[in-house]
């Protein structure tokens, strides 16, 4: 049996009874939505092994291919999955722990993961670091045997529902820009840590901020050494570009598919100037597919194809787009909050922070520019390396 | 390893096909030399080309003498005719002609016919007389413009809408009694095009070729013009790469001008419009997609509409981003601006394609498709 028929036979039969009610539900602009299903459905989907697929089998993986992984992303977004609590933990932290990790990480973490039961948020963005990174702020120092952390993050997608953050901190007094830090792992139940939920253009709240007062976290905690912070914190990032971007666009196509049903139930589908618009969304977002297939095709090695470079600027693009598309095609009726937003809505306000999160499309221009395109680096000033 | 979705051998032909175009087209001057003889037109390098480098058969067939590399084959070569408007008949007789042809033709025919396309024997100017060409009593009338490489065609290959709206494909030589060619000059100066005028043409006059339906028909059409996207993705790496040559050099304010935010964050733009267009074409001729013939139609109707307005927007901006030399006749970045709003409009233009699209996805309408319009 394909990966795809038996997820599709275990779908079939799992997402059912009171798992139904998040069913299309979690996913970006949605990810606070039923947090207590949502970790159940996560320990459930873990249970029955279909966490950290493409692992290596000595850690409970399967080896996957990559491209069953594409159709097994692929079957889960077409059966309308919920949004995966625990996707920052398997997609982002699980690589780079298996990439650099020590083996005594990778017995103490993976298998949270794996079973779902220990959920991961990310610890980047500060206040004054955001496009500029590493411009951070936030110190560790370690204090017999433990790190100790002082700082701010922000911005720090679903922290108010996860066991654990990665941070990336200071460690080294006097150091500027990417030099000095370290990429730490803390767990955030402790008296140290504050998290404060973020009210968003939405109205909903997925990020939040999150204060670190002598935060502490053990020793070993920490992903390579002092001041393979920074070299760490990009490699994960380019996990970030992974199969698991079929999946969101599994996602897109779903959301596209309501905006043609919509159009075509209110007669907008007649419209030449939607139709064309409906009919570039559905080109783009084939192209994005393709496009993802000869980045996934073309480089293995975390390191970034030529293609690569503009995934997410793209689709990032692309799904602001289709949120005024979405309510276009609505029209007037758009303006009207029934008791919550309705999925375009959603889709309409929260695709605004797409173009800004993740590197803004300023910083992905700049990064297209100098590293794929080879032209001259922007000058800095005196503040960072 | 070549690059998703390509192989070993169709890089090998990259290789090869590049340094001759290269040497052909030499820095603009032969463009300039092309667009001032008025014709579009080179034959002498159309039959180097065809003939001793083999290049007209690439995706035709092996039983008729062709290298049978698919797709894929031929738009690893109108990549490369797209980098350098290598003025020749290949598209319109080796693409839209052999594909109408090997879907339509008899047996016969294609064993004569697609053969001589494969060696480089024959340059065939494929047109679309739908709602152009009336037949009545078995006599053709109506004109077909732009004719593409009509003016040096030996076969003008023509559809016609009978009353029964069956597709009659038609064969005639140029020399047929009513049928008259006239070139006119276009503003896309480096490819050819014409009038073709049907004056009472018996249609017994011409070599009948086959007959389909009108389902049919446009859908082999699209496809073909699907490959038109890797011209566009060629000539986009070329306006991109003039730019990015030019931004590199060209001093102001005692910087390079690449160095400025604007003038990279529009390289940018051109880049993301280039790849993406890249993957519509590579999508479009992907294998993926053999035997399923409605997923191909789709593909191609996505690629070439997304490819050429890709390309437009890039050449555009590449005559911006060199301020007034891109302006100059003398600078050849402005074949490159013509051919992208030449492959704008014709052959489906991109109104005509997102229209088509939408109809393809179940964007239900009252008014009906614009097909083969």
């Amino acid at each position: 049996m394909s990966i795809r028929e038996e997820l599709n036979q275990w779908m079939l039969e799992n997402l059912t009874g009171e798992f139904e009610q998040i069913r299309w539900r979690g996913g970006p602009g949605d990810e606070d939505s039923s947090p207590e299903l949502r970790r159940a459905w996560e320990q459930k989907f873990g249970e029955a092994g279909w966490i950290g697929l493409q692992w290596p089998k000595e850690y409970g993986g399967r080896d996957l291919s990559l491209m069953d992984f594409v159709e097994f992303n692929e079957e889960y977004a077409r059966h309308g999955g919920p949004g995966r609590a625990g996707h920052i933990g398997e997609t982002l932290m699980a690589p780079t722990i298996l990439a650099y990790g020590t083996q005594a990480q990778k017995e103490r973490f993976l298998p949270g993961i794996k079973n779902g039961t220990e959920l991961w948020c990310q610890g980047y963005s500060e206040p004054n670091a955001g496009s500029d990174l590493s411009n951070i702020k936030t110190k560790a120092r370690l204090v017999d045997g433990h790190w100790v952390i002082d700082g701010q993050k922000i911005w720090t997608s679903l922290a108010h529902e996860s066991d654990w953050i990665f941070v990336l901190a200071r460690a080294e007094e006097g150091t500027k820009g990417r030099d000095g830090l370290v990429f730490l792992l803390v767990e955030l139940d402790q008296p140290g840590i504050d998290i404060r939920p973020i009210h968003q253009i939405s109205g909903t709240a997925e990020f939040n901020e999150v204060y670190f007062t002598e935060a502490k976290t053990e020793a070993d905690n920490i992903i390579g050494e002092v001041g393979e912070g920074w070299k760490i914190a990009m490699a994960l990032l380019g996990f970030e570009r992974g199969a698991s971007t079929l999946g969101q666009q599994m996602m897109f196509q779903n959301e596209l598919n309501l905006i043609i049903k919509t159009a075509n139930e209110n007669g907008r589908a007649n419209d030449p100037s939607l139709r064309r618009r409906i009919a570039e969304a559905h080109a783009g977002l084939k192209v994005m597919r393709f496009n993802a297939l000869r980045m996934l095709n073309g480089t293995q090695d975390g390191s970034t194809s030529k293609e690569g470079y503009i995934s997410k600027i793209f689709w990032a693009t692309w799904h602001r787009d289709l949120g005024e598309l979405a309510m276009d095609v609505i029209g007037a009726d758009a303006e009207i909050i029934e008791d919550e937003l309705s999925p375009m809505q959603k889709l309409f306000l929260f695709s605004r922070a797409d173009t800004i999160y993740a590197g803004t499309n300023q910083i992905q221009r700049n990064i297209i520019s100098e590293r794929a395109l080879g032209m001259p680096k922007e000058p800095r000033g005196n503040t960072n390396g | 390893m070549p690059p998703f979705p390509f192989q070993e051998d169709h890089e090998m032909i990259r290789e090869a096909v590049k340094g001759w175009l290269s040497d052909w087209e030499d820095g603009g001057k032969t463009l300039h030399r092309v667009a001032k003889d008025g014709h579009g037109f080179d034959r002498a390098a159309w039959e180097g080309f065809a003939r001793d480098q083999g290049m007209a058969g690439i995706s035709i067939a092996e039983q008729y003498g062709g290298a049978d590399m698919g797709l894929l084959g031929r738009t690893v070569i109108m990549e490369e005719t797209g980098y350098t408007l290598f003025s020749a008949p290949f598209f319109s007789t080796c693409v839209l002609a052999a594909d109408i042809i090997e879907a339509f033709a008899s047996e016969d025919d294609k064993a004569d016919l697609l053969s001589k396309i494969a060696s480089g024997d024959i340059i065939i100017s494929a047109l679309d007389g739908r709602g152009k060409l009336s037949l009545e009593d078995n006599k053709l009338n109506g004109t077909i413009s732009p004719a593409t490489d009509a003016v040096h065609a030996d076969l003008i290959l023509v559809a016609i809408q009978n009353k029964d709206n069956d597709i009659v494909l038609t064969g005639y030589s140029p020399n047929t009694a009513g049928l008259s060619v006239t070139p006119y000059a276009s503003i896309d100066p480096t490819r050819s095009q014409a009038k073709v005028s049907f004056d009472n043409v018996s249609l017994s006059d011409g070599q009948a070729i086959g007959k389909t339906d009108e389902t049919a028909f446009s859908q082999t059409l699209q496809i073909a013009h699907g490959a038109l996207a890797a011209e566009c993705v060629g000539g986009g790496q070329r306006c991109l790469d003039m730019t990015l040559d030019y931004a590199n050099q060209r001093v102001q304010f005692g910087r390079q001008i690449g160095s400025f935010q604007s003038v990279k964050h529009k390289c940018a733009d051109m880049f993301i419009a280039l790849e993406s267009a890249r993957s519509a074409s590579y999508f479009a001729a992907s294998p993926d997609l053999d035997g399923d013939r409605t997923a191909k139609f789709e593909a191609a109707l996505i690629a070439k509409n997304y490819a050429s307005e890709a390309f437009f927007k890039i050449a555009g901006d590449a005559i911006q981003m060199h301020g007034g030399i891109g302006f100059t006749w003398e600078y050849p970045l402005h074949y490159f601006f013509k051919r992208a709003r030449s492959n704008r409009a014709l052959f489906t233009s991109s109104e005509d394609g997102f229209q088509m699209l939408a109809d393809q996805i179940g964007l239900k309408s009252n008014t009906s498709a614009i097909m083969g319009k």
